[in-house]
């Protein structure tokens, strides 16, 4: 899952950042809206934590200029808790607030909501065949016995399955599971992708040559 | 308002019934007074001629002729009423009533000296008897009995004579004349009262009308002001002081509003970052270097918040109280503050240039030290590195001025009205991480007004800037 954080404090940026790496998202920063905006246009975000007062172009601003274009999901961080504020950040195209203060638990489980909703997808567990995957727990279950996979190779796998049946491309998972500060090498996909077939069968994972991989 | 006499449009209406009311029996006892006298007058004249002309023209037919020029004796004036009882056919018109039973016309009566009745007339009632002593020759004396008046004298021949005459008419005239007066009075009492009534609620309109806005503004309508019309009475003065204080009442306010607002905003944001980190930290298990730089995150966020409630204070402190007041040279003031900041300019590599002369104020050294520390520490660390900045203090005319200058490359003029806000910063992300809270201006500003002077600060691209404050000469 690959994030944007657009926050003008530089602590606070480094903070969430730094968490949001620990729970395996690829998170690209932006300390201000004009910056912001042209990263939020240029890539595919599976989401965007958008802090609401920011320099030169302040997040309200950033999220109608957004909206133009794309429908990333956006969660907003306010500061102020006027109502004013809320309304007009969802009415600008926010899908969810935060007020800060916020938990950093309750930033993650919203993130997730995000994300899912805007897969379509209802629920936070995946079924396919004997293998489950758990959306907010981050982990695999194979008949009911949990199987062990890096974060990223998680990650990979939950990008497949929630495009279940879709050919994805390689450029679109490096897109999503690495952020630009990764200096990705072009072959670790392909052993991230041999390291699953290991561990959950070798027909897990469907190789369609010179386009991608998908999971039927 | 729950006691009736308590409110002041009845105690208004108290006061001015008492008044009406004195008014009114005073003028009505006078008018009858005067009614009373006058009547009586009126009928004493009326009976005193009575007696001249029946001693003149009544008897005139029985006197001889020949004495009419000198007095008449005792015996003539006997005769004469003798005459005179008898021939009730010779008697003038205007004495005929004389002769028959009817007290309401006057009536006259003569006695002898030894108290033998001369004469009495026929109208005369029964009750009226010689009138025992009359104390004075040649005066008539009054009585009122029996609702008769009697006027009696005696002659000097030594008649005793007497007149009245039955007022029991004239009375009831009287009483009735004064049941008009109580009734007018009462009326006129009346109209007074219910003009009273509605004067004193008519000058009291205002008085409501105040009261209905001060208590919608109680309820926290702050923008809600008495309408005050044309005129300069006494209420619309009370109505307009009023609406100034709540001016400043609602400007307050909003100050407060507004800081309250802001002080929350801006802890808020260290606040999420000492959250952020220690949940991030608890989260996962790491190793040393990853706990440490996270407790020196949660110290950074938490030295700032520190550094934000310090200010706050200081500018509550600034914004509520006054501290005693002492002449100081703001000179002495300059040269500390630059002395103490000489570690900052160096390593800032800035030179600091003083001109200061003698400039003597009325304030607080602490207040001063603050203003002039809060500038000079500013010139030195929002300027980039080498920066010249100069200190000055001077007295221009009956003002002293103290004037820090950088020669920096200045600041957008679009900044410029709004350095003094609170919390408003030219570049958030790198004056926050230069320890600063986004105060100091705002707090030299208040230093600076609080001593009756002024804060300016002039900049542009070609010759830096300068803050500027305007302080009363002592």
């Amino acid at each position: 899952m690959r994030l944007l954080l657009v926050e003008d404090d530089p602590l606070l940026l480094h903070s969430l950042s730094e968490g949001l790496r620990e729970e395996n998202y690829a998170v690209d920063t932006a300390t201000d809206g004009q910056s912001g905006l042209s990263l939020a246009q240029e890539i595919d975000f599976d989401a965007i934590i958008l802090d609401g007062m920011l320099p030169h172009l302040d997040g309200w601003d950033l999220l109608a200029q957004l909206r133009a274009t794309k429908l990333t999901p956006v969660l907003m961080l306010t500061a102020r808790d006027a109502v004013e504020d809320r309304i007009r950040g969802l009415d600008t195209g926010a899908d969810d607030y935060l007020t800060k203060p916020f938990d950093f638990d309750e930033l993650l489980a919203r993130l997730r909501a995000l994300i899912r909703r805007n897969r379509g997808q209802g629920r936070n567990t995946i079924e396919l065949g004997d293998i489950t995957l758990d959306l907010a727990t981050r982990t695999l279950h194979r008949s009911g016995q949990p199987v062990s996979l890096t974060p990223r190779e998680y990650a990979l796998v939950e990008h497949l399955a929630l495009h279940i049946g879709k050919v994805i491309s390689r450029t679109e998972l490096y897109e999503h599971l690495f952020d630009e500060n990764e200096d990705s090498l072009s072959n670790l996909l392909d052993v991230h992708v041999s390291n699953i077939r290991k561990k959950l069968g070798s027909d897990f994972i469907t190789t369609r040559r010179g386009h991608g991989y998908f999971i039927s | 308002m729950k006691i009736p006499l308590h409110s002041l449009r009845w105690r208004l209406q108290l006061w001015h019934a008492l008044i009406s009311l004195v008014l009114i029996v005073a003028a009505c006892l006078l008018a009858d007074r005067l009614v009373t006298r006058e009547r009586f007058e009126g009928i004493k004249r009326e009976l005193f001629d009575f007696e001249r002309s029946f001693f003149t023209h009544g008897l005139a037919d029985h006197r001889p002729n020949d004495s009419k020029d000198t007095p008449p004796t005792l015996q003539m004036i006997k005769q004469a009423l003798q005459d005179f009882s008898l021939s009730k056919e010779a008697a003038p018109p205007s004495f005929l009533h004389l002769f028959e039973d009817d007290p309401r016309k006057p009536y006259i009566a003569y006695w002898g000296e030894d108290g033998s009745n001369i004469f009495r007339a026929a109208n005369t009632p029964p009750r009226v008897t010689a009138p025992a002593d009359v104390a004075e020759r040649y005066r008539w004396e009054e009585s009122q009995e029996n609702k008769n008046l009697l006027l009696t004298r005696s002659h000097r021949s030594g008649l005793k004579i007497l007149v009245g005459r039955d007022i029991s008419d004239d009375l009831a005239a009287l009483t009735r004349f004064r049941l008009l007066l109580a009734l007018g009075g009462s009326a006129i009492f009346l109209v007074a009262l219910a003009g009273g009534w509605w004067l004193a609620g008519r000058a009291l309109v205002p008085i409501d009308t105040i009261a209905l806005t001060a208590s919608r503004i109680a309820d926290g309508n702050l923008d809600e002001r008495i309408e005050i019309d044309e005129s300069d009475s006494e209420l619309n003065r009370l109505a307009a002081v009023l609406n100034g204080t709540f001016d400043k009442l609602s400007d307050s306010i909003e100050r407060q509003k507004r800081f309250t607002a802001d002080a929350s905003h801006e802890l808020r944001t260290p606040l999420t970052i000492i959250l952020s980190e220690t949940q991030r930290g608890l989260r996962h298990e790491r190793n040393a270097e990853s706990y440490r730089g996270i407790i020196a995150n949660c110290q950074t966020a938490a030295e700032r918040m520190r550094r934000l409630v310090d200010s706050l204070l200081q500018l509550a402190r600034e914004d509520l109280t006054n501290g005693s007041v002492e002449l100081v040279d703001l000179a002495d003031i300059a040269f500390d503050a630059a002395r103490e900041l000489s570690p900052l300019a160096d390593a800032h590599q800035s030179r600091l240039t003083l001109d200061i002369t003698p400039a003597q104020v009325e304030g607080t050294a602490a207040d001063l030290e603050t203003l002039t520390h809060t500038l000079l520490s500013n010139a030195l660390t929002h300027t980039p590195p080498g920066t010249p900045v100069t200190l000055r203090t001077k007295v221009v005319g009956e003002e002293v001025i103290l004037a820090i200058h950088d020669q920096g490359p200045g600041i957008p003029s679009e900044h410029l009205p709004h350095l003094c806000d609170r919390f408003y910063q030219v570049d958030k992300a790198r004056s926050q991480s230069q320890n600063h809270s986004g105060l100091g201006l705002s707090i030299a500003q208040s230093i600076a007004r609080k001593l009756g002077g002024s804060l300016t600060i002039t900049s542009d691209d070609s010759n830096g800037t300068t803050a500027k404050v305007r302080l009363p000469k002592s």
